[in-house]
C-alpha cells in the first residue's frame, strides 16, 4: 500500500492500542501466594471487577519487605496480597503500610487475626506441619517425626529441606514455633534455643528460598524430611498423589495468619481498598477450599480434610514479638547457621 | 623533548575534534553514556561498602575476614572456578583437538554440540543433573547411585559443560591455526609424532590454552544460575550477593561481597589481556603455509573419538531428560506424557514471553549500534581519550553480573535517576552488559576492512557521519547481523544480574525458570527452558536466512562470519 495510506493506519493503530489502554484502571500489587494460585484469586477479581486491570509480581513475604524498604521514597506497588504476616507486622513497624479500619472485614475478624491499627488483615490462617516421604521412611527404618526433637534424629541428617529464615515466611515463622517449643517458650533465643538451631542446622540437606518447595522436594523423594504449611503439604504433596505423609509436633505447633495490607503512598490507593474488601469476601474467600486455606472470614466454606484447629496442638507464640523483632531474630539465625 | 611532541600530539587531536563537531558529538554522547551506565553504578557499589548511612564505615571489610560465613562462599567460589578451569580447558581441548586436528568424520555435528550450551539458559544444565543425578535422578535410581549431586560435584559437572563452550572456541582457532610448517620441520628431522606434540604444538597452543583458562575461570565466577539450583550447602559468592541485597536489603553487604567478587575477576581480565593474549604464538593472517597437519594415526585419533561421543552422549543425554521432563505429568513419580506444563508456560508465562521479547528486540539494535560506533570510534579514530574509551567498554567483561545488578539498584533507584520499576532499566542492562564482546567482534570486523576504502570517502568531502553510514556499515553488515543474534541470544539466556532489576511491569523468562526451580516444579522449568531454547534456534535461523538472502554469498571477503 501506497506509504500515506500505510502511515496512516499505523496511527490509527497506535491511537487505538492507547484508548485501549487508557481506558482499564491499573492497579499493581505484590503477592507472596504461589504464582499458580495469585493467578486464580487475581483473574477472579479481574471477572467481578472488569473495568480494574491487575498487575503482579510474585515474591515470598521477606523479599516483599525488603521490597518495599527499597522502594520507601517510590513506593511502586499499592497492595501487598498474601504471605505470612510477621513480615507485614515488620512492614507495619517499619511504616511501610497504610491503615484501612473502614474496611467491613474489620468488623467481623476476630482481634487476633488484625493488626490493633487497621495496618494489616488476616485472609487465612496455617499451621505449621512435617512432610516425609514414606519410601524414604520405610528405607532408613524411621517413623515420620511427632516432636521437633525427633528432627535431631540422625537417620535424618542431610535429610531436611526448608526455607532459608530469611527469605520465606514459612521458615521464619517454624523457626518462631521451634524457639517457643524449645527451653523457655519465652520469645526469642534462649541457650537451650541455641543448640537446637545448631544441630537442626547440621540436619537441613539444603536451604530454598521458596516455603512450600520443600513438600514438592519431600514428594519427589529429593529429601526425606519438610517442614511446610499443612495447606501446602495438602496441595503439594498429598493432593498430588506423592508417597508423602503429615504429621504434626505433639509439644505443639506454631502457625500464621496470611496477611494482607496497604502500602503507604502507593500509586492505587482506590483500587487496592476495592481488591481489599473483594479479598475478604465470601466470593473470594470460597476460593481457598481449592488449595485448602483456612479462610477467616466466617462464612465461608471449608475444603475437605482441611485440617482444623482441634486437630491440631498449637503452641503460644506470640506472633506480634517475632514480627516486631525480625531482624534481629535472623541475624542471630545467620550466627548460628552461617547462612545468610 | 619527549613531552613537546606528546604536547603537541594531543594538541592536534583536540583540534581535530573540535573541527568536526559530528565526531566532537558522538564522542561526548559516548562518553557521557559509559559514564552513567558502566562507572556510576560501579563507584556506587564501592561508595556502599565504604559508607554505611552517610557515615565512613567499612563494616563488612573488616567483618569480612573474622566471620567465617563471611569468607568461605569466596574461597568456595576460587574452588570451584579452579576446578571448572581445569576440567573446562580439558574437554574444550579434546573437542578442538579432534575437529582441528585429526580426520575423524561428523566434524559438522561434533561442533554444534560444542556450541549447544550457548543457546540455553546455563542453568538448565543444572535442571538436567538434578532429573538425571539428583537424590531420586533417573541415573542415581538406575546405578543404585550414592552420590549427593548438590555441592561442589554438581557445581564442577555443571559448569564445566556450561562454559567449555568458551574454551572450545579459543582453542579450536588456535590449534587450527599453528603454522604446519613447524612441525613439519621437527618431524622431518626425526622426532616422533608425541615428540612433535610435546615439544612443538603445545608449547605453542600455551598462551590459548591460558587464556581458555583464565575465560572459563572468570565465567565460573560470575555463575548465579547453576549455583542457585544446585550448591547445596556449599555457598558461593554470587548467591551470597543475591541473599544479601534482595533476601535482607542489606545493601553495604551486598556491596563489600561484591568488591570481593570483583577483585578476582579484575586480576584475571587484567592478566589475560595484558599478558597473556600479547603473547600469541600462532600466526594471525589466517593464511598458514599449507594445509594444517592432520593425524591419522588410529592409536591416537581413536580414543579422542571415544572421548568426543562419550561427551556428546553426556551433553545430549541432559538436554533429552530435560525436553522429556517437559512432558511429564508428575516429574519422577508420574511420567504419564502431558501438554500441561507447556499449557502453564504460555498461560501464567505468556506475557513474560511478550515482555522478554519485547524488551530483547528493542535492547539488541540498540547495543548492536552502540557497540559498532564504539568500535569505528577506537578503530579508526583518533581523539582525546580513545584508550579511556576503549577501557572502559570492555570494562564489563570482567565484571561479574551480580556486580552490575547490585550497582544498578544502588545507582538507578533514588533520584537523580530514578529507573527502578521500568522496562528502561532491563534494557540498559542488557545493552551495556553485552557491549565488550559487540566492541571487541566490531573491532575485529573492521580491522578486516582497508582504511583506503574509507579515507577516498572523506577526501571526496563526506563527513565522518556520512562515511560510516555509506561506506562502513554496508561493508560490515553481514558479520555485523550475526553479532546481533549473538546479543539476541544473549538477552534472551541472562539472568545473572537482570535478576535485580526486575518489577511488576516487565518479568523475564529466565527468572520465571529460577522461580519454577525454586518451587521445585521441575517439569515446568523444563517447559520454560524449551520455549526459551526454541525462540532462541528461531532467532539464529531467521537470522542465517535473511543474512543469506540479502547478501547471497558475499559473505567472505570480508572475515565470513
Amino acid at each position: 500500500m501506497a506509504r500515506g495510506e500505510a502511515l496512516g493506519l499505523t496511527l490509527l493503530l497506535v491511537v487505538g492500542l492507547a484508548v485501549v489502554g487508557l481506558g482499564a484502571d491499573t492497579l499493581t500489587i505484590y503477592t507472596a501466594f504461589d504464582a499458580d494460585q495469585a493467578q486464580v484469586y487475581i483473574e477472579a477479581f479481574e471477572a467481578s471487577h472488569p473495568e480494574i486491570d491487575v498487575e503482579w509480581v510474585r515474591l515470598s513475604s521477606g523479599e516483599v519487605y525488603t521490597r518495599l524498604l527499597a522502594e520507601a521514597s517510590n513506593p511502586q506497588a499499592s497492595l501487598w496480597f498474601g504471605g505470612s504476616n510477621t513480615s507485614h507486622i515488620a512492614a507495619a513497624k517499619a511504616g511501610l503500610l497504610a491503615p484501612y479500619k473502614e474496611s467491613l472485614a474489620w468488623q467481623y475478624i476476630a482481634p487476633q487475626f488484625r493488626d490493633p491499627n487497621g495496618l494489616w488483615i488476616g485472609l487465612y490462617v496455617g499451621y505449621i506441619g512435617f512432610v516425609s516421604n514414606t519410601e524414604f521412611l520405610t528405607e532408613a527404618g524411621v517413623d515420620a517425626p511427632t516432636s521437633w526433637q525427633d528432627l535431631l534424629k540422625p537417620e535424618f541428617t542431610g535429610e531436611i529441606t526448608i526455607a532459608y529464615a530469611f527469605a520465606s515466611g514459612t521458615a521464619y515463622t517454624t523457626l518462631a514455633g521451634m524457639l517457643t517449643a524449645i527451653g523457655s517458650s519465652e520469645p526469642g533465643f534462649d541457650d537451650d534455643d541455641k543448640v537446637y538451631v545448631a544441630a537442626f542446622n547440621e540436619q537441613v540437606g539444603q536451604y530454598n528460598s521458596s516455603g512450600s518447595a520443600a513438600a514438592t522436594m519431600v514428594g519427589l523423594g529429593e529429601f526425606g524430611v519438610g517442614c511446610v504449611f499443612s495447606h501446602d503439604i495438602v496441595k503439594k504433596a498429598i493432593s498430588k498423589g506423592y508417597p508423602v505423609v503429615m504429621t504434626f509436633p505433639e509439644e505443639g505447633t506454631s502457625y500464621e495468619i496470611g496477611g494482607m495490607a496497604l502500602i503507604k503512598d502507593g500509586p492505587q490507593p482506590e483500587l487496592a481498598k476495592i481488591f481489599y474488601d473483594w479479598a475478604m469476601s465470601k466470593e473470594a474467600q470460597d476460593l481457598y477450599k481449592d488449595f485448602y486455606r483456612l479462610p477467616l472470614n466466617p462464612e465461608a466454606e471449608l475444603a475437605e480434610g482441611s485440617v482444623r484447629a482441634t486437630d491440631v496442638n498449637v503452641l503460644p507464640v506470640d506472633l506480634v514479638w517475632y514480627g516486631d523483632n525480625k531482624d534481629t531474630m535472623l541475624d542471630q539465625w545467620s550466627e548460628i547457621t552461617g547462612e545468610y | 623533548m619527549k613531552l613537546d611532541a606528546y604536547r603537541r600530539e594531543l594538541g592536534g587531536e583536540v583540534r581535530r575534534l573540535v573541527r568536526d563537531p559530528v565526531l566532537l558529538g558522538i564522542v561526548g554522547v559516548t562518553f557521557l553514556l559509559l559514564a552513567i551506565f558502566i562507572v556510576f553504578p560501579l563507584i556506587k557499589v564501592v561508595q556502599n561498602s565504604l559508607w554505611t548511612r552517610g557515615a565512613f564505615e567499612p563494616r563488612y571489610f573488616l567483618e569480612f575476614f573474622q566471620k567465617t560465613y563471611y569468607w568461605r562462599p569466596l574461597v568456595n567460589s576460587l574452588i570451584v572456578g579452579a576446578l571448572v578451569s581445569l576440567c573446562g580447558t580439558l574437554v574444550a581441548f579434546i573437542f578442538a583437538y579432534g575437529i582441528a586436528r585429526t580426520d575423524i568424520p561428523g566434524k559438522g555435528i561434533f561442533r554444534i554440540i560444542a556450541m549447544m550450551p550457548i543457546v540455553s539458559p546455563p542453568f538448565l544444565i543444572a535442571l538436567a543433573a538434578i532429573l538425571l543425578l539428583g537424590n531420586h535422578g533417573v541415573i542415581t535410581e538406575a546405578l543404585h547411585l550414592d552420590w549427593d549431586i548438590y555441592g561442589l560435584s554438581g557445581l564442577v559437572l555443571t559448569e564445566t559443560l556450561a562454559y567449555f563452550p568458551i574454551a572450545f572456541m579459543i582453542l579450536e582457532g588456535v590449534l587450527s591455526k599453528i603454522d604446519p610448517s613447524i612441525e613439519e620441520a621437527a618431524l622431518d628431522m626425526g622426532a616422533s609424532k608425541l615428540r612433535t606434540f610435546l615439544t612443538v604444538t603445545l608449547p605453542l597452543a600455551v598462551p590459548g590454552i591460558a587464556s581458555a583458562m583464565l575465560l572459563v575461570f572468570i565465567r565460573s565466577l560470575e555463575d548465579f544460575g547453576n549455583p542457585m539450583v544446585i550448591q547445596g550447602r556449599f555457598r558461593v559468592l554470587t548467591v551470597a550477593i543475591y541473599h544479601a541485597a534482595v533476601g535482607r536489603y542489606n545493601l553495604p553487604l551486598g556491596a563489600t561481597l561484591a568488591i570481593f567478587m570483583l577483585l578476582p575477576t579484575l586480576m584475571i581480565f587484567v592478566v589475560q589481556k595484558y599478558y597473556v593474549a600479547r603473547r600469541s604464538y600462532v600466526t594471525v593472517t589466517g593464511k598458514p603455509s599449507g594445509i594444517g597437519l592432520k593425524t591419522t594415526e588410529r592409536r591416537i585419533k581413536i580414543p579422542i573419538l571415544v572421548a568426543m561421543l562419550l561427551l556428546t552422549g553426556g551433553i545430549l543425554l541432559m538436554y533429552g531428560v530435560v525436553l522429556f521432563g517437559s512432558f511429564t505429568k508428575l516429574w519422577g513419580y508420574d511420567n504419564s506424557l502431558t501438554l500441561a506444563n507447556y499449557r502453564y508456560v504460555f498461560a501464567v508465562g505468556g506475557q513474560y514471553i511478550w515482555d522478554t521479547l519485547k524488551i530483547a528486540l528493542i535492547a539488541t539494535p540498540i547495543g548492536g549500534l552502540l557497540s559498532i560506533m564504539i568500535a569505528y570510534l577506537v578503530v579508526r579514530k583518533r581523539f582525546v581519550g580513545r584508550g579511556a574509551m576503549e577501557f572502559t567498554s570492555m570494562l564489563n567483561f570482567a565484571v561479574p553480573g551480580v556486580v552490575v545488578g547490585i550497582g544498578y539498584v544502588l545507582a538507578f533507584n533514588t533520584p537523580p535517576i530514578q529507573l527502578t520499576g521500568t522496562a528502561l532499566i532491563i534494557i540498559l542492562v542488557f545493552i551495556f552488559r553485552r557491549m565488550p564482546v559487540g566492541i571487541r567482534d566490531g573491532i575485529a570486523q573492521l580491522q578486516q576492512i582497508d582504511p583506503a576504502i574509507e579515507e577516498a570517502s572523506s577526501s571526496l568531502g563526506a563527513g565522518f557521519f556520512r562515511t560510516f553510514t555509506r561506506v562502513t556499515l554496508p561493508l560490515v553488515a553481514p558479520a555485523f547481523l550475526s553479532g546481533l543474534v549473538y546479543i539476541f541470544v544473549r538477552c534472551m539466556t541472562a539472568i545473572s544480574a537482570v535478576i535485580f532489576v526486575v518489577s511488576a511491569g516487565w518479568q523475564l523468562l529466565t527468572v520465571a525458570l529460577l522461580y519454577e526451580v525454586d518451587q521445585a516444579n521441575l517439569a515446568a522449568a523444563a517447559a520454560y527452558g524449551y520455549v526459551i531454547i526454541g525462540i532462541v534456534l528461531s532467532a539464529i535461523v531467521l537470522m542465517r536466512f535473511v543474512v543469506g538472502k540479502l547478501f547471497k554469498g558475499n559473505l567472505t571477503p570480508l572475515g565470513g562470519e
